[in-house]
């Protein structure tokens, strides 16, 4: 089976999606994009958690990188358009776990998105996020409802750790973009040190 | 005037939110948090300041505590309430109400 990299939030779908995947055989290296200070330490102690639970439960070392990501959305908040915001982030997400997965010897990219879940994840959100990578990207939830994450989740026993109280993201913007125009996404982009950031985001990250 | 400090969609912390919002500059609120030798983030349109709790400052004034404990909120709600000149809650009408750093 192939060796991928899953972006992990400590939420409930994304436990769910990583089961599928270690049941089907498929190796894992878990990238967690560190939110604090606009966050607390919560998600992070979400994931430590479930990946404590699924290590047990597959019998895999599944490696944890914590990349810092606050500076980053400190300065996409700080130069560009808000309205944009949550895209512009996933694309810096998706960057880093991609850089990941080349120190990783990976080949794909797995991550807990169902569609039309949040108002960001809608197509046009999700392919302006994505084109930012070269790598396929798996979603195994991608037609799930939160229903039905959610029976799993409890069948697993990773959701009483991803309900536990927490701080939401606070860099989300009031009201977000639901249908992003790439064209506006890169020359948001253009505002930015792209490399920079990620360059400074991976080499800063730390392995759990 | 701020209302009751409640806790947050996803109950990891206290926010308190002022009715009518406010209208701070946030240029202003950090320098005067820095003064008080306070660590602060500066995402333009909010503010994070590592007061204990933790705090992010809105410029509608709205300021959400990084705690699950309302005691250690109230009592950096109040902190923050003197320093930054802010209006009082509705809980604590004897504090006269003044209109913030704006």
């Amino acid at each position: 089976m192939a060796r991928g990299v899953m972006l992990v939030s400590g939420g409930i779908d994304s436990p769910v999606a990583m089961h599928y995947m270690l049941r089907q055989g498929h190796e894992l290296v878990a990238v967690h994009m560190d939110n604090r200070p606009f966050t607390d330490d919560s998600p992070l102690e979400k994931v430590v958690d479930h990946l404590a639970m699924l290590r047990e439960r597959y019998r895999q070392p599944i490696p944890l990188y914590v990349v810092p990501h606050g500076s980053t959305q400190t300065t996409l908040m700080r130069n560009t358009d808000r309205h944009v915001g949550c895209v512009l982030c996933r694309r810096f997400m998706w960057r880093s776990a991609e850089r990941v997965a080349e120190r990783e010897g990976a080949t794909f990219l797995v991550t807990g998105e169902a569609l039309g879940q949040v108002a960001s994840q809608t197509l046009s959100n999700m392919h302006s996020a994505t084109v930012a990578v070269g790598l396929p990207i798996v979603r195994p939830l991608i037609g799930l409802d939160k229903q039905e994450i959610e029976a799993v989740a409890k069948e697993i026993g990773t959701y009483g750790i991803s309900t536990r109280p927490g701080v939401c993201c606070q860099a989300v913007p009031d009201r977000p973009a639901t249908r992003s125009n790439l064209v506006q996404i890169l020359r948001e982009e253009e505002r930015v040190d792209v490399e920079q950031i990620i360059d400074d985001c991976v080499r800063k990250a730390i392995i759990l | 005037m701020y209302r009751r400090l409640r806790l947050c969609s996803n109950n990891g912390g206290y926010e308190a939110i002022p009715d009518p919002p406010l209208r701070l500059d946030l240029v202003a609120v950090r320098d005067r948090l820095e003064r008080e030798g306070i660590a602060v983030v500066d995402a333009r349109v909010m503010l994070l300041a590592a007061t204990d709790p933790e705090v992010t400052v809105s410029r509608s004034g709205r300021l959400l505590f990084k705690t699950r404990d309302p005691a250690a909120a109230e009592r950096a709600f109040q902190q923050l309430r003197r320093w930054l000149d802010l209006p009082g809650s509705e809980v604590d009408d004897k504090i006269p109400r003044r209109g913030g750093i704006a």
